[in-house]
């Protein structure tokens, strides 16, 4: 009886606390017309562009939430799926996770954007996977890129140079190594991490050779297997017998990896642009250059990978329509665009925003202007079910688990089972 | 009660009687209504429409379904992840209840003696137990972390064979989570078994000491049939709550490296959540319930009929 009774206050204590995590979404109230709901996965950022908005439009106010992006995917969807979601929200571009723009608009939860004055700017790469079925529903603003960011104090500490090559790098990778502090950080228990260094490799070993790749393998022209990615996952796997990350990724969080970095434990981290920021965050006297990833030796033929990062769609039933698009035309604004991306250490998606790079972002900046990028693979997969089994492989290749080629072929049965 | 006493005829037992009569009094059946309506509205309808959905390809999103019959059950039965889910659940399951159990029963034991600090230790032994399991999983993962203080301490006293990467090696996660779960409720268990060892009379146990009886046979002839209420319900707590785990596998492991760590929980929450499966997830999620109503009848019965068989 004492077990059941318990079980009781249990079970009611969880449905509460389940109650209040999922109402801790947006609820319009009062005074309507002038409140706009918001919700975000930009932490960090998206507080000082709602402020700058509230300030350029008196009397209006912003209820926002913000959360992380797997929390954010699961709340999202519970809510425009029962009709409770905010009127502006997060949305991924492309294809390939829960809260990606094909995935929200193709049952018709965006309200269709292409009538505003930004759309049609946009350069193409980025209305790809701004838009489904040749109408834009995302409001893309910054671009992301993937390479190697080095800390410069401990790299010339080490009297060592950035490697330009990849013989260059692996001979790098054994020297620091040798000296103590390994090349480069890896926080792989966070398993989206995985895919980074393979991505910065892919781009110039696969799409170097075939930039077309992606439309093949959607054709069924070719598959993971057996192509170029054999030879980018080879490389990964070089990388990690030449010592290039410190020991144990497995057991190091990204958290963990930006410490190491930061302070130097390690020469520098393979990431996006956006570590930049947290990195100066944990060592605020640091400098921090990202170069592109060296994956053959000739660096004529570098790709960098660089992606639209997160932007905003309209809900289609939103409450205050044109508060949100006042808010969407704010964010694509050279002043909004300029904010947003100074703050998140990206690169504005419209060249005219204006916004002030950071000098280690330097050769990300020449790569996208030269038109040396590729998108993040999975932008243009056709479900989210690719991704998670290369992020969990990758995982199984670092802990002898799996090989690099059951991944791959585990990826194409996935691919296969289309949307 | 005087009353009763009065025309009681004489020679009767006194003291069993009432309570006898009284139970034969059946209570309307209808009584039940207002708790079973209740009951029905807020946890068996939303359930039972839930079960619906793992019959349909549902993505969460999309108000078009189509219903698919048994074809995500078949899909559960053919995707290797799962089935090593629910090995990993069952493992974990019963590594917790066994230790679990085993540690809290002995500091029970412990503080139901007669030292000094055992209002302090039953304190601090009991204090991991009223922290949200989250937050001690995400101890525990810096305290296990390459560089984290586990790795250290050894590290300091010479040991530094055994430094290991406790959560990223596949082999050594899955018992880092049964150590994390036992570490946090050995403390719960103990409480349990201690109100179960307060309330054997004293007298009993002084009667076996003048008998003469060995502590071990004192223990198990004596405290272990006595005991079987608090038993029963610490077994029956602990495996479906190692059955039903999540937070400490997500917040240590994610359930990696890989799948090493996965239990049917992290599985349903990473089908709905970040695979937009939903169908597939709820499937899963019917599979789970059946797997705790199946263990725990069972378990209740066994352990019934022992406790009834010990009393």
């Amino acid at each position: 009886m004492k077990a059941r009774r318990f079980a009781a206050v249990v079970s009611a204590l969880t449905a509460v606390s389940l109650a209040a995590a999922c109402s801790s979404g947006t609820n319009a109230s009062g005074d309507d017309m002038k409140t706009l709901t918001l919700a975000s996965v930009d932490q960090g950022s998206i507080e000082d562009v709602v402020k700058a908005f509230e300030a350029a439009n008196p009397g209006v106010k912003v209820n926002f939430t913000t959360s992380g992006a797997d929390q954010y995917q699961a709340q999202i969807r519970t809510q425009l799926s029962s009709g409770t979601a905010p009127d502006v929200m997060t949305v991924w571009p492309g294809n390939g996770n829960p809260g990606a723009t094909f995935v929200l608009s193709k049952p018709g939860y965006l309200l269709d954007l292409s009538d505003q004055p930004w759309a049609s700017k946009l350069p193409e790469s980025f209305k790809q996977v701004a838009q489904y079925e040749g109408k834009t529903y995302n409001a893309l603003f910054g671009l992301n890129g993937i390479g190697a960011v080095y800390n410069d104090e401990a790299l010339s500490k080490s009297g060592l140079k950035a490697p330009t090559t990849w013989t260059d790098l692996m001979s790098f990778c054994r020297d620091a190594a040798s000296k103590g502090t390994p090349a480069y950080a890896l926080g792989i228990q966070d398993n989206w991490v995985t895919q980074l260094v393979l991505y910065a490799l892919a781009a110039t070993v696969v799409f170097g050779q075939d930039k077309d790749f992606n439309t093949k393998l959607a054709a069924g022209q070719t598959t993971f297997a057996g192509s170029a990615w054999t030879q980018a996952m080879a490389k990964y796997t070089e990388m990690n017998t030449a010592g290039c990350f410190q020991k144990n990724p497995l057991g190091t969080s990204y958290e963990a990896s930006q410490t190491l970095a930061a302070t130097g434990k390690t020469l520098g981290i393979i990431q996006g642009n956006w570590v930049i920021g947290l990195l100066k965050g944990k060592n605020p006297n640091g400098t921090f250059t990202m170069t592109a990833l060296p994956a053959t030796d000739d660096p004529a033929t570098f790709l960098v990978p660089a992606a639209a990062g997160a932007g905003y769609g309209v809900n289609a039933k939103a409450k205050n329509k044109e508060l949100a698009l006042k808010f969407i035309t704010y964010v694509m604004s050279p002043e909004g665009m300029k904010l947003f991306n100074e703050k998140q250490g990206s690169l504005p998606t419209l060249p005219e925003a204006g916004t002030i790079v950071d000098p280690g972002l330097k050769q990300l900046t020449t790569f996208v202007a030269e038109n040396k990028t590729v998108p993040f693979p999975d932008q243009l997969w056709p479900n989210a079910k690719v991704q998670q089994t290369m992020l969990s492989g990758l995982q199984e290749v670092f802990s002898n688990q799996a090989t690099a080629d059951d991944v791959l072929k585990d990826m194409d049965t996935e691919y296969k089972k289309g949307e | 009660m005087t009353a009763d006493l009065k025309v009681r005829p004489p020679g009767r037992a006194v003291s069993a009687a009432p309570p006898l009569r009284r139970s034969r009094v059946a209570p309307p059946w209808w009584f039940v209504l207002p708790a079973l309506l209740l009951f029905a509205f807020v946890v068996l309808v939303p359930s039972a429409r839930g079960v619906y959905y793992a019959f349909t390809d549902w993505d969460g999103l999309d108000p078009d379904f189509a219903f698919i019959g048994l074809r995500n059950f078949i899909d559960i039965l053919d995707d290797g992840d799962a089935l090593q889910a629910v090995w990993h659940t069952l493992l974990i399951a019963v590594a917790v209840t066994v230790i679990q159990n085993g540690i809290g029963l002995l500091l029970a034991l412990g503080v139901n003696s007669m030292i000094k600090t055992r209002n302090f230790l039953r304190v601090l032994l009991f204090a991991p137990a009223v922290i949200t399991p989250i937050v001690t999983a995400y101890l525990w993962r810096n305290l296990l972390g390459p560089d984290g203080a586990v790795n250290s301490l050894l590290g300091t006293v010479g040991l530094n064979s055994w430094q290991q990467d406790w959560l990223g090696d596949p082999d050594l996660a899955l018992w880092m989570v049964v150590l994390v779960v036992v570490w946090q409720f050995s403390g719960y268990s103990m409480v349990i078994f201690l109100a179960g060892l307060q309330s054997i009379p004293r007298e009993i146990y002084e009667a076996a000491a003048i008998d003469g009886t060995a502590p071990v046979r004192r223990f198990w002839s004596i405290v272990r049939p006595l005991l079987a209420p608090a038993i029963t319900i610490n077994l029956m707590l602990s495996i479906i709550g190692g059955i039903k785990l999540f937070d400490q596998v997500y917040a240590l492991t994610g359930g990696g490296p890989g799948h090493a760590t996965d239990t049917i929980s992290t599985l349903i929450y990473k089908d709905a959540f970040t695979l937009g499966d939903f169908g597939y997830s709820i499937a899963l999620a019917v599979v789970l319930t059946v797997i705790v109503a199946v263990v725990s009848a069972g378990q209740f019965t066994v352990l019934n009929r022992n406790e009834k068989a010990a009393s």
